[in-house]
């Protein structure tokens, strides 16, 4: 059984159509990466399956419930959160803060404070901020806030993490740090990831498939060595100028 | 510091309690009006200082609880009299709430103080087709009785914005303030939490309405549905300090205390000295008076 499947989702924005019949079916514990141009649709399908937008036609479904139309924070507690490309912290709250907000809240909500601090200490911890954990988040790098949208998301104790760009504006140092955080991720903890990424090779190296999306449409589906292969990959990337 | 502060706490209430039984009907009275504005100032932090939904409009809580208060006076026992005075308020709050609470920033703010002067008018309208200008009240109760009540309904305001702050309740109205997306992303029913909070800080201004009226004996739309009270409460939260509990004491304090000693000497210059003082608060003091004291409530890991 497919853990989340988007099912021929259409998104139109007045008279543009950022999205146009776009189906992907995503395995427990897969990662999938999305590339496509600027303008292809890749936060748009992100947008619509956390639930930041609604689609104009198709579905989403979460564990074959459908999740098409629900509020972002009652998808976040059926299991499935997201990460924001423009980082958003609570900025005034420390790091320890920022993840007990989604510790309290997220995916396996809870009263118990303990429990909570428990949880996002060690969320914090597998996103390597530990020593900044007291920390006002609005102080951090912006290496630091990438990796505290991720601890905070771990802190909700999803089963899907959507990371929109986590690797934009790092450099090649902190993207390997990043890349290497995210395979741990994945090895220890099962969480399935769809990963929109511009840092080609971070996608090739993490996904197990790649989807390509270009104006809205699913242009290739595949390994990441069948999508380097694909011609019409190539030509929409780099041949495409005639 | 810590441990002086549960002493501290347990020391204001004492005092409040003491003039009730020794104090002059003057030091009542000053107590009485310190107690509205903690019951008021507290309310409001409760919802804006954490949701970051700044309100100019508190008073219309007040206004509508001291007319509820007003029509019922008489027939019905006092404690009913108040209970569907915080009732009303209450109400009116989860009525409005929902379309309101989608308005953000200065839009809110506007929107906030507007509807206040709404309400307003339209309990003048009212009056005006009942053919009423000003209501007298007979029989209220004493000064002591009232007073006693305004001390409790600052005692639970202060109690209830303290369990607010420290749960999983104010970590989610934190979080709204601080990023609402991020928030709702995170699983925190926004709108949900919202209209809990805007609910919870309308409930003790109502009833405060009520008993300011009782005192006074005497109602006139204009009167409790004043915006200088939505005004006044908002500054005593920046001067003391919105985000904590002992914000708002220490701003009603300073406050009266500001009052008192300016009134007397310099009545003249009262209104530019809290001009002047405000200004310098939000640059230089951002996080008030409370700012200066050590972190309250800690929260060490």
């Amino acid at each position: 059984m497919s853990l989340l499947v988007v099912d021929t989702v259409s998104k139109r924005f007045g008279g543009i159509q950022a999205l146009d019949g776009v189906s992907l079916s995503v395995g427990a514990g897969e990662i999938v990466g999305i590339m496509g141009a600027n303008g292809a649709g890749k936060t748009t399908l992100f947008a619509v399956i956390a639930g930041h937008e609604k689609p104009t036609s198709g579905a989403v479904r979460l564990r074959d419930r459908p999740i098409t139309g629900l509020r972002p924070d009652r998808i976040c507690r059926l299991g499935l959160t997201r990460t924001f490309q423009i980082v958003r912290p609570f900025a005034g709250l420390t790091v320890l803060e920022n993840t007990l907000v989604a510790a309290h809240y997220g995916g396996r909500p809870t009263r118990d404070r303990r429990l909570a601090e428990r949880r996002s200490l060690e969320a914090i911890e597998r996103a390597g901020l530990a020593d900044r954990r007291h920390q006002p988040s609005g102080t951090l790098t912006l290496s630091g806030q990438k990796r505290l949208e991720v601890a905070r998301a771990l802190a909700a104790g999803p089963d899907i993490i959507m990371l929109d760009e986590v690797m934009a504006g790092l450099n090649p140092t902190e993207v390997e740090d990043m890349l290497a955080m995210i395979a741990r991720l994945r090895g220890e903890s099962g969480i399935t990831f769809l990963i929109i990424e511009h840092v080609m090779k971070a996608l090739m190296h993490l996904s197990d498939r790649i989807l390509v999306l270009h104006h809205g449409k699913e242009i290739a589906l595949g390994t990441p060595a069948a999508i380097a292969a694909d011609p019409h990959v190539l030509e929409v990337y780099y041949g495409g100028a005639a | 510091m810590r441990a002086i502060e549960p002493i501290a706490w347990a020391a204001l209430v004492a005092a409040g309690i003491a003039v009730y039984l020794g104090g002059s009907v003057y030091a009542v009275g000053v107590a009485f009006s310190l107690c509205t504005a903690v019951a008021l100032t507290q309310s409001w932090a409760l919802f804006s200082a954490l949701t970051g939904y700044v309100s100019l409009g508190a008073v219309v809580f007040y206004g509508l609880g001291a007319y509820v208060t007003v029509l019922m006076f008489g027939e019905t026992p006092l404690l009913l009299v108040l209970a569907v005075a915080a009732l009303a308020a209450g109400g009116f709050a989860f009525l409005i709430g929902w379309p309101v609470l989608r308005v953000r920033g200065p839009y809110f703010v506007i929107l906030s103080f507007g509807l206040a002067e709404l309400v307003k008018n339209l309990v003048m309208l009212n009056e005006d087709r009942l053919g009423q200008f000003s209501r007298m009240m007979f029989a209220a109760p004493d000064l002591g009785t009232l007073y006693l009540l305004m001390l409790g309904c600052a005692i639970a305001a202060t109690l209830v914005a303290w369990l607010v702050r420290r749960g999983r309740f104010g970590d989610g109205l934190r979080a709204i303030r601080e990023n609402e997306e991020a928030a709702e992303t995170l699983g925190v029913p926004v709108t949900r939490l919202k209209i809990a909070a805007f609910v919870l800080s309308a409930i003790i201004p109502g009833v405060v309405g009520g008993l300011a009226t009782l005192r006074t004996g005497y109602f006139e739309p204009s009167t409790v549905f004043d915006p200088t009270i939505s005004l006044s409460v908002v500054t005593m939260a920046l001067v003391g300090g919105g985000d904590d509990t002992r914000g708002p004491v220490l701003g009603a304090l300073f406050f009266l205390l500001l009052s008192e000693v300016l009134w007397a000497r310099l009545p003249q210059l009262y209104v530019i000295v809290l001009g002047v003082m405000l200004i310098a608060f939000v640059l230089f003091l951002p996080r008030g008076i409370a700012g200066l004291l050590p972190k309250a409530g800690g929260r060490a890991t």
